[in-house]
């Protein structure tokens, strides 16, 4: 690049951000609907001529990462019937060719100059529902995609810059909500329009080899600084399981089947390989992930957790990274399963496994120690759809939004941020209680904090919300279908020994018990099925997941714990229990009291014996994450220095292995039909007894080996 | 009270001739103060701003305007009618965190609402910010959980009181708020946009129990349905009342002090000025002045030359301001925000992007570029130019490289060997000459400026080509001719009083007020009986607003939006009835397409009603300014100056003494002893009979 090329590349560079964020932003304001707006589920791209994508934006990453997918498949199929156009765009919704569910619509435009395809232009938009037999489209009954919303196929309903209104027709005609569709879809050509004609401008102005080469610098620099990211970190493998629960048809509650979402990392020199290979056959319905969902999530995972800081340019950063999946498993699946809860359950459980392995792996290196984060809220947690006859008597289908509450992860640093979102949703809002009440005939009693719901840890994870709402101003009951998951355990891991956050709250109640539910009091519940009624004088509770916390919560600074306390995210119960911290009336730290504590909860860890005094680290030792390094060919506890494994081997037959039930992370004590199934795993040293790790298991389930050095770069990856 | 309650009855007329009027703008560098006499004559001044003692630097720039009339600070103050005044010191507060101790009181079990801050992690992080996301968290938290308490009580959707409040726990919670260390009480309760008697409530308890202290009540300063919005700007300003109303107590003595006998108003952030005892009742409405200032004066200079749509740019030290007029008319921002709190009030809509003076010039070695920014040399030490030990290249010092600028004002010398160093290097690890480097800093500088303004115009779907681009701010003109260049505008003009242009716009506005309030969304033929009432309720609280001054104008609006959408468009109307809905309607579209862009509106979508406002004018302050009075001829000088990497030998004129009929076509510099204007090579421009500077646009 000559040195004048240095600075048009970076005008260039700022340019094609500006318009993919003008794209955005136009889209939202001329759609102007309320999830396009209040909760940001929407987001935009410019590709390379070939589909790879070099600009997106900072909305819903999992819904464009892998935009390359549907560009690709036009490319091969549409190039000479119906043919690829100027002023042509193509929607679709297909899951099984790119998209993430049938609800979230895609549409593309390829980007003319002189004739020649140099680019294209994009934008995804949630709608609220495009067809099929429920509203919002997700169907507990679904025995295939049959019996969800119809996909549709990539339709050229822009031809030449004239919108074809037969086919606009046919898209808002499956809709019950074809006015609010009709809003987002102008909004989406006219993003498609601003951003064609500024990328066209950019090519005039500079030419378009110019253009076309900057697109493949950008691609290239993002390549190659993710190559050279990983190459800074040790080889080894990493492992992590999920777990999501479906009922099949209409089979009892407390049915459900378990499905397993299994990753192994594999990091050898600069190349990172994602292999989900061992994961659960499909469901016949609903949850299973398309090839496009997983290939979305989890280069959108890969963004958040493995590049932060640098360059995002999700199709140069994916030449680093290699994917590999069974067709028929539940994050693959194989027509015609049904996909249409993909983004309610597998997706998260896909972000959160990866989230794991790619910040134990960070752990290594020093310098990038700050970007390690322990899992956000998986699901949706108590997420759902609403429908029935609203204030003014006419029928209503909607969504509260409410389940965008849940808790961050900590870092390596600080505690998680309190009832924050999505990491791979980091626009999205929670919507206002009064814009809720203004549009759905509901009151709601209480929006708060939810107190022990962070993953306890050294840093602890952020808090989650619980939300209780009644009808209000409607004649007839409202149906409430939920596709929160993580209510029979938890889901959002914690690291380097953090605990994982609560998990998710559902329950559908009579007024007079909600106090008796938010005490802890044990109310009894039951898991949603698809025909849940609120009938006047009923409470429906939802609770969002907390995040994941680090580090031993043992080694968490009691005056953080005392401020906790008085903030009431942990409760007086909680400090005790979780921290060993022991306070006065006041609130205060009581230090021998919690020194005292502290010692007996490590004690206990040995079952009964006293644990060693924390040694320093050797010289020479080399740091495998935070708890672990290798030093003279074995694997070293770095608080005690006890040796546990030789290096390569599975060190975790070494480790003190304690069986907890789930009921110790469950939101205020509930107890689902099913958690029984579950256990949470402590791994402690055998010698200083520091939590070394913490997992979500199902009972009978092997131990996940969760890191595994591999100094010479020859072990197996890791097996049970 | 002092001399203030004596002052100044206002002058018994709508309009002001005659009326000697005073602007002063703090920002955060320099205070600038534009005198216009009561025979329209206009004089400036300029001073450091004092952030310890800000009205030490209002005192000091008000000394400098008096010098440029000749006269002492005591004779300027004695004859000055109104100060129109724009003030930081709320927004400091609120940027160091360093506020009042503020108690909130909210609906129970709804405690959480400002914690939660709707799960708000990203929106108004920075650029660099958003790719680290361990970096990604709320605003700050203004009140700690422990000074929240929610109160028995319960508002529903309709103004109806499902739960009656607890009074006595009112006074329970607000002597624990006092124990707890409250100075000052911020009340938002659910719903009480609908139904306010709960809030009035709460505040005559507060005022009981704690007299004195600040208590800022969500359905009077920010009667929207929406309550996260609601309570983030009764917590804000009741976070900066006290600092904001002890500056404002200390202003009043010392410029009565010093002789002043008129009447002091303040800069609003919804436009216009305010009565102190406006300003104190609601000091959040203080938070922004100075690129409003700026943007009204652009509104104004595009009136009286015909221009209805202008975009205005400002470039400062560490930012670059743009903002719009639309059809003659200041665009209010549909999501404010300041410092990412958001804010349920109408707020002057200027976008700004960390980019300005001092922005540094780096190698990013992993993409191989030049980039210019996010970092800042700030005003200490300031670019290497500056001498005073910066090292680093920003933008100013690529300017001075070119040959753009040969002075820096009256108060900092030149030091251009300083700046050549500091532009080297970058030049040499890329291969270029310094001259070359320089261009690029200036390119990649002007390229962010150009895409903001961009942005702004083409977001609300308008075309650049009916706009003038209004440049202002001490360096934007040095820098107009580069980024209007592909914008496609339809004239460039760099006003007579561009470095002052805030001031400017302080003292010319006119004094406003106005009142909101929003009800729950429904169809317009169920509102209009509500709506008629509502206007006779608004009416009267603006007018109290504007306290002794009787308003000369007054405009009632109805907001309406789309069904379930969120941007919504308040048309003006006067008593409704049934039969002018169908009007309105239309009105409605129309507006629409003209906000959001054409072919944008569907009439198939029904319209609801969710507020109405009064907003009610006492006129402008200041009487029409005089013509320019050009001074006496000045030889015009010359420099090399570098365009387009090739140095150029560049007349230098004195914006001054140019014949009022002036027409020139670049290269060419012109300069007043506070702006440097760049004309390119080939670029033709003009004065205009004001003394503005007119450019074209390529």
């Amino acid at each position: 690049m000559s040195a004048n090329e240095a600075i048009i590349a970076e005008v260039i560079r700022h340019r094609l951000d500006a318009i993919n964020e003008e794209a955005a932003t136009t889209l939202k304001r001329v759609s102007g609907s309320p999830i396009a707006i209040e909760s940001n589920d929407l987001n935009t791209v410019i590709t390379a001529a070939d589909g790879r994508v070099v600009a997106c934006g900072f909305y819903v990453l999992g819904q464009v990462a892998s935009m390359h997918l549907v560009i690709e498949h036009l490319l091969a199929e549409y190039a000479d019937n119906p043919g690829i156009n100027p002023g042509d765009q193509f929607i679709t919704n297909d899951p099984y060719l790119g998209t993430l569910h049938q609800p979230d619509v895609v549409l593309v435009a390829p980007v003319f100059h002189d004739g020649e395809l140099v680019a294209w232009t994009g934008s995804v938009v949630h709608q609220m529902d495009v067809g099929g037999p429920t509203p919002g489209g997700m169907d507990y009954q679904a025995r295939s995609i049959f019996d969800e919303a119809p996909p549709m196929p990539p339709l050229r309903i822009v031809e030449a810059g004239v919108v074809r209104r037969d086919i606009e027709r046919e898209y808002l005609s499956r809709s019950r909500t074809p006015e609010l569709n009709a809003l987002d879809l102008a909004g989406q050509i006219a993003a498609n329009n601003t951003a064609v004609a500024q990328v066209q401008a950019l090519c005039s102005r500079y030419g378009a080899a110019l253009v076309t080469d900057v697109l493949d610098r950008l691609l290239a620099s993002a390549a190659r600084l993710t190559r050279q990211r990983l190459a800074g970190l040790p080889d080894g493998h990493w492992r992590d399981r999920s777990y999501i629960e479906y009922r099949r048809g209409d089979a009892a509650p407390g049915d459900e089947e378990i499905y397993v979402i299994d990753v192994i990392v594999t990091k050898a020199g600069e190349q990172l390989t994602l292999d989900f290979s061992g994961s659960s056959e499909q469901a016949p319905g609903a949850i299973n992930a398309g090839y496009g969902a997983l290939a979305n999530y989890a280069l959108g995972t890969v963004m958040i957790h493995l590049c932060a800081g640098l360059p995002w340019v999700p199709g140069g950063i994916v030449e680093a990274v290699q994917i590999i999946s069974r067709p028929g498993t539940v994050v693959h699946a194989k027509w015609p399963a049904g996909v249409a809860m993909a983004t309610g359950s597998t997706v998260h459980a896909i972000r959160t496994s990866l989230n794991v392995c790619l910040s134990r792996m960070l752990q290594a290196d020093s310098t990038l120690h700050e970007h390690v984060l322990a899992a956000c809220q998986c699901s949706g947690a108590g997420g759902g759809a609403m429908s029935g006859v609203g204030t003014d008597g006419a029928p209503f289908a909607s969504m509260t939004l409410d389940e965008v509450s849940g808790g961050a992860g900590a870092t390596a640093t600080r505690d998680g941020g309190d009832t924050s979102g999505f990491t791979t949703s980091p626009g999205s809002l929670n919507v206002n209680v009064e814009t809720n009440e203004s549009y759905l005939p509901v009151r709601y009693l209480r929006r708060a904090e939810l107190a022990d719901s962070g993953g306890p840890g050294q840093y602890r994870g952020g808090v989650g919300a619980i939300h209780a709402l009644t009808p209000d101003g409607t004649p007839k009951p409202i149906d409430v279908l939920s596709f929160g998951q993580g209510l029979q355990h938890p889901q959002a891991a914690g690291l380097a020994g953090g605990e994982p956050g609560a998990g998710s709250t559902f329950a559908v109640i009579e007024g007079d018990q909600l106090a008796n539910l938010l005490a802890g009091d044990g109310v009894e519940v039951t898991m949603p099925t698809s025909s849940i009624q609120l009938g006047e004088g009923m409470v429906h509770v939802v609770g969002s997941q907390g995040g994941g916390g680090f580090g031993d919560p043992l080694e968490r600074d009691p005056a953080a714990v005392a401020r906790d306390v008085a903030d009431r995210l942990v409760s007086r119960d909680g400090a005790a229990r979780d921290y060993g911290v022991v306070l006065d009336a006041t609130g205060g730290v009581i230090a021998a009291a919690t020194q005292a504590r502290r010692d007996e909860l490590r004690r206990q860890r040995l079952g009964g014996r006293v644990p060693a005094a924390p040694q320093p680290e050797p010289r020479g030792a080399l740091a495998f994450d935070h708890l672990l390094a290798v030093f003279d060919g074995s694997v070293i506890c770095r608080r005690c220095a006890h040796r546990l494994s030789a290096a390569g081997d599975n060190h975790y037959v070494a480790l003190i292995v304690e069986r907890r039930p789930v009921a110790r992370r469950a939101p205020l004590g509930l107890r689902y039909p099913g958690a029984e199934r579950f256990e949470i795993r402590h791994f402690y040293c055998p010698r200083c007894a520091r939590q070394i790790d913490v997992q979500i298991a199902r009972i009978g389930d092997p131990i996940v080996v969760a890191a595994l050095p591999v100094p010479d770069g020859s072990a197996d990856p890791p097996d049970g | 009270m002092s001399a203030l309650s004596l002052a100044s009855t206002w002058p018994a007329r709508a309009t002001f001739a005659g009326v000697q009027v005073v602007g002063v703008d703090a920002g955060g560098t320099f205070t600038d103060t534009v005198v216009i006499g009561a025979d329209g004559s206009v004089a400036v001044g300029k001073a450091l701003s004092v952030p310890a003692a800000p009205e030490q630097g209002v005192l000091d720039s008000l000394r400098a305007a008096a010098q440029a009339r000749g006269e002492t600070l005591a004779e300027l103050l004695a004859t000055t009618d109104v100060l129109a005044h724009g003030t930081t010191v709320g927004l400091n507060a609120l940027l160091t965190g360093k506020g009042a101790a503020v108690g909130l009181l909210t609906t129970a079990g709804f405690e959480a609402t400002l914690p939660m801050a709707r799960a708000n992690k990203l929106h108004g992080l920075s650029s660099e910010d958003l790719r680290i996301p361990s970096k990604w968290a709320k605003p700050d938290l203004l009140v700690p959980r422990q000074r929240i308490v929610g109160l028995d009580e319960r508002v529903t959707r309709d103004g109806t009181v499902a739960v009656a409040l607890d009074v006595d726990g009112v006074a329970r919670a607000a002597q624990r708020l006092v124990t707890a260390g409250a100075n000052s009480f911020a009340v938002a309760l659910l719903w009480s946009p609908a139904n306010p008697e709960h809030e009035r409530l709460v505040a005559e308890q507060l005022r009981t129990i704690a007299p004195g202290v600040h208590v800022s009540l969500s359905s009077e300063l920010a009667p929207r349905i929406g309550e996260y919005e609601r309570t983030t700007t009764v917590v804000v300003d009741a976070f900066v009342a006290p600092l904001v109303a002890d500056y404002l107590g200390r202003l009043e003595k010392v410029l009565a002090d010093h002789g002043f006998g008129g009447r002091l108003v303040i800069m609003r952030m919804g436009g216009g000025v305010q009565s102190v005892s406006t300003a104190r009742r609601m000091p959040v409405s203080t938070l922004q002045s100075g690129p409003i200032g700026g943007v009204i004066a652009a509104q104004q200079m595009g009136a009286r030359l015909g221009h209805r749509h202008v975009v205005t740019s400002d470039v400062g030290g560490t930012s670059f301001d743009v903002g719009l007029v639309i059809d003659g008319a200041v665009q209010l921002a549909l999501q404010p925000r300041i410092e990412r709190q958001p804010l349920a009030m109408p707020v002057v809509d200027v976008t700004s992007i960390g980019i300005g003076g001092g922005s540094i010039a780096w190698i990013d070695a992993s993409l191989g570029v030049l980039r210019v920014g996010p970092q800042s040399a700030g005003a200490d030490p300031g670019p290497a130019c500056y001498g005073r030990g910066g090292s680093e290249p920003t933008l100013t010092d690529a300017a001075v490289v070119l040959g753009y600028v040969a002075r820096l004002g009256p108060q900092l010398d030149l030091d251009i060997d300083a700046a050549r160093r500091a532009v080297a290097g970058v030049a040499g690890p890329l291969g270029l000459s310094v001259a070359d480097a320089a261009e690029g800093i200036v390119a990649i500088a002007s390229e962010q400026m150009r895409q903001l303004i961009r942005r702004t115009v083409l977001e609300r779907g308008h075309d650049p080509g009916d706009f003038v681009l209004a440049v202002f701010g001490g360096a934007g003109a040095q820098y107009a001719a580069r980024y209007a260049t592909e914008l496609g505008v339809a004239a460039v003009v760099v006003p007579r009083f561009a470095a002052e242009f805030s001031a400017f716009g302080a003292a010319t506005c006119e004094l406003r007020a106005s009142a909101e309030r929003d009800l729950p969304p429904g169809s317009p033929e169920q509102r209009v009986d509500e709506l008629n009432a509502l206007f006779g309720e608004l009416a009267e609280v603006a007018a109290g607003q504007l306290g002794e001054q009787p308003s000369v104008s007054t405009r009632r609006t109805v907001a309406m939006r789309y069904f379930r959408q969120t941007t919504r468009i308040d048309l003006a109307v006067d008593q409704l009835s049934v039969d002018q809905l169908p009007a309105l309607r239309a009105e409605f579209h129309r507006r629409y397409e003209a906000v959001v862009g054409p072919g944008t509106s569907r009439p198939e979508t029904p319209v609801e009603v969710v507020g109405a406002a009064v907003h009610v004018s006492a006129g402008a302050l200041a009487p029409p300014t005089q013509a320019r009075a050009r001074t006496a001829d000045i030889e015009p000088g010359e420099r090399i100056v570098v365009f387009g990497g090739i140095e150029h030998r560049t007349a230098v004129l004195d914006w001054d003494s140019l014949a009022d009929d002036w027409t020139g076509v670049g290269p060419a510099i012109i300069e007043s002893p506070r702006t440097t204007v760049v004309i390119p090579p080939g670029i033709s421009a003009r004065l205009d009979g004001e003394g503005n500077i007119w450019m074209d646009a390529r």
